[in-house]
């Protein structure tokens, strides 16, 4: 039978390869850097799927930071160059755009969005001893596993979920409703902004979760109205949330609703309708439209891009920015090395304050405000 | 051919062709009518050498480029290939439409996911309890299911691939939405740990495919065929159609659990979104876009849908619409797939075919 030889003839083939494929570069890592030419960043973030419109926003605030370092001489002589490949919020295809990065020589790695899909490409640069600085994903599971080679650039859902809980505490809630998608980021600040709020002592009304790319949210809405909840926590992301706060609106919700940032973005308003939005609150990390000196650089990046910075623009500019201070003060780009200063920084500013990392590798200084929907934007809630 | 065959498959070959004239059906030609270019390049595909030439081709591409990137996206295109092979399996073979093919692709990911993250267990070790695992849901939702029909059993079948990515979602031991990431590698042998898992999927796909191309010529590939074709008529000339549709319903689970317990070694990180409608829909897509019941087709298919968006990338925000329209394009010119089973093969009857 024709097939049996080909069964006897693919499996000595196995046996003969596996046998001989000590040689050749199988048994190394990827590649990894030259040291010579351009020093490559690499950049996951979605450029398509449900969160696509993050993507831009990431780009050219990383873009900014590189011509800004370029335009400086760069570091050791070398100049600075970015690669940014699609995540698509999801795992399957941020990994295959992880090993992409990995095979095109980046040195390290300054993208990262989605939690869900991050989580994958964290063993992909670890084995090719890559350091990540992730500008976005958030999720406290992402340095659950302790690699080596992670730091989170952002404020993690356990400092998220304080600041939401010490200012539902200050506003006098009665009762709050907590609405996720159920993604890892989102789940993580519910049920840690749940237990917060217990032990401020006040009343959780209701703990819903929603499913992602739906289009009706009435089962939600209707808990939400059944439990006199006066104040609505949503920590998804922007497409849903638009939809909820609109949906709400229209049930006759008059309570206030509350957004994490992955809704701060101003397609939550235009999704919600601007006039279903006024007065809805987000906890977010400090942008440039709350900190000093902002405006500076708002307008800057706007000359050169012609678009307003949007979420995650100052975290991706700062990743650059950490990366290649990590880069000088290593003297060379080796990913031991360079994961080694990452640890050793210590006030290096970027804009959530003075830069340094815990054990964890994550902030030790969170800095969440509380932005407030005024008109077709954000702004700081005073 | 059919010295293996029982009497009664054999009665039911001999007979049928009258018995479906006599219904008005119409009877395929034994021999196929076609000529030219078409000819030369069917023999060339279904050529006995050409399944031991792709399968050196896939053993050996660390040696031709051994980056990073294409082994990924050659480990992610070989585990779409086991997949599309298996529901090849029901919805090829057999006719049965599953729409939530998915399910068993997380069943299998996540039973050995959990063994190995929880409980320690080496992943090799992990494949006995994959295999039963996709057994077991194959026989909870194949029991009651395949006793209902095309448009009823799609339905169904759409709901169970739901119902298991929620459950995923809700349970604790899941890892819930967070799903469960450091899941280990069969082990490094010596090479680079991505090699090592990409000639470690290679290699089982290699068997898979051999395995189902050979089921669907044996015995149980004709009873699955003739129940296709007609159900009714297959059951009267005494074919258990039950039986034989749970078997093809069975065998497909475990290409399925098994291909998720290679996706979960691959990805080292599973979660729920990986195993949503849209991953059903795909591997549905690609044995239509192969050729239904085609084994070549279904593999060329297969490796179609999974290296298209990856070949595209550079295309940016445009990948997936040129994806779209490509898939469209496709389907428009080969309404019959990229390589459809052929119509010569032997005591193979087409609906409505030439008389």
């Amino acid at each position: 039978m024709t097939f049996r030889r080909v069964a006897v003839a693919a499996t000595a083939m196995v046996l003969g390869l596996g046998l001989t494929a000590c040689g050749g570069n199988l048994s190394q890592g990827g590649s990894a850097d030259t040291g010579k030419g351009d020093i490559k960043l690499g950049m996951l973030t979605p450029l398509t799927g449900s969160s696509a419109a993050i993507g831009p926003h990431m780009k050219d605030g990383a873009q900014l930071a590189v011509d800004e370092i370029n335009a400086k001489g760069g570091i050791n002589g070398r100049q600075l160059s970015l690669t940014v490949s699609d995540e698509a919020c999801d795992p399957k295809t941020a990994a295959a755009g992880a090993a992409k990065l990995v095979s095109d020589g980046v040195a390290i790695s300054v993208g990262g969005y989605c939690s869900s899909a991050t989580l994958p490409t964290l063993s992909i640069f670890n084995k090719a001893n890559i350091p990540m600085i992730i500008p976005a994903a958030n999720s406290a599971d992402l340095v659950a596993q302790k690699l080596p080679n992670v730091f989170l650039l952002n404020g993690t859902g356990i400092q998220q979920a304080e600041a939401a809980s010490k200012f539902v505490k200050a506003q006098g809630s009665s009762a709050v409703a907590l609405l996720d998608d159920n993604t890892s980021y989102s789940t993580d600040i519910t049920k840690r902004t749940d237990q917060n709020l217990r032990q401020l002592g006040v009343t959780v009304a209701t703990h819903q979760s929603v499913t992602a790319g739906e289009s009706d949210y009435s089962g939600a809405v209707n808990a939400v109205l059944g439990s006199h909840a006066d104040l609505v926590y949503w920590t998804g992301y922007y497409q849903e949330g638009g939809l909820l706060i609109k949906q709400l609106k229209a049930a006759g919700y008059q309570g206030k609703i509350m957004v994490a940032d992955g809704s701060v973005d101003e397609k939550l308003i235009q999704i919600a309708g601007q006039d279903n939005a006024q007065g809805v609150l987000a906890t977010m990390t400090q942008t440039p439209q709350t900190i000093p000196g902002g405006q500076e650089w708002i307008k800057k990046y706007q000359d050169k891009f012609g678009t307003a910075p949007g979420s995650y623009s100052t975290q991706a500019y700062d990743a650059v920015r950490v990366a290649a201070e990590a880069i000088k003060s290593a003297g060379y780009t080796d990913g031991q090395a360079v994961m080694k200063a990452l640890g050793q920084i210590n006030g290096f500013s970027i804009f959530s304050g003075p830069l340094k990392f815990t054990p964890e590798h994550t902030l030790s200084e969170g800095g969440f405000d509380i932005l407030v929907i005024r008109g077709s934007s954000f702004a700081l809630n005073k | 051919m059919n010295d293996d065959s029982s009497a009664y498959v054999r009665a039911v070959e001999e007979r049928a062709p009258a018995n479906v004239a006599l219904a008005g059906k119409g009877v395929g030609s034994p021999k196929p009518r076609r000529a030219g270019l078409p000819v030369a390049l069917s023999g060339l595909l279904s050529s006995k050498w050409l399944g031991l030439v792709v399968a050196v081709l896939a053993l050996a591409l660390p040696y031709l480029n051994s980056s990073t990137y294409i082994i990924q996206i050659g480990t992610d295109a070989l585990i779409f290939v086991m997949l599309a092979v298996g529901l090849n399996i029901v919805v090829g073979f057999c006719g049965l439409l599953d729409l939530g093919y998915a399910a068993f692709f997380a069943i299998g990911a996540y039973a050995s996911g959990v063994l190995s993250t929880k409980c320690g267990w080496p992943m090799i070790a992990t494949l006995p309890v994959v295999v039963a695992a996709s057994v077991a849901g194959g026989l909870i939702i194949g029991g009651p299911t395949l006793r209902l029909r095309s448009d009823y059993l799609a339905i169904v079948t759409l709901g169970f691939g739901e119902i298991i990515r929620i459950t995923a979602n809700n349970l604790d031991f899941t890892g819930g939405p967070n799903g469960l990431y450091g899941i280990p590698d069969f082990g490094d042998f010596g090479l680079r740990s991505d090699v090592a898992v990409y000639w470690v999927t290679a290699a089982v796909v290699c068997v898979a495919v051999l395995f189902s191309s050979r089921l669907g010529r044996g015995r149980i590939g004709r009873a699955w065929r003739f129940v296709r074709d007609d159900e009714d008529a297959a059951e009267a000339m005494g074919i258990h159609t039950y039986k034989v549709k749970f078997a093809a319903y069975i065998a497909g689970a475990v290409f399925g659990g098994v291909a998720g317990m290679l996706f979960a070694a691959h990805q080292t990180a599973i979660s729920p979104p990986s195993f949503n409608f849209l991953w059903s829909a795909l591997i549905l897509m690609a044995v239509v876009l192969g050729g239904m019941g085609s084994t070549p087709g279904v593999v060329i298919g297969a490796l179609a849908i999974s290296l298209l968006p990856e070949l595209l990338r550079g295309a940016q925000n445009w990948r997936y619409l040129i994806f779209g329209l490509l898939l469209i394009v496709i389907m428009v010119f080969r309404p019959q797939g990229l390589l459809p089973a052929r119509a010569g093969e032997p005591k193979r009857r087409r609906r409505g075919g030439v008389a």
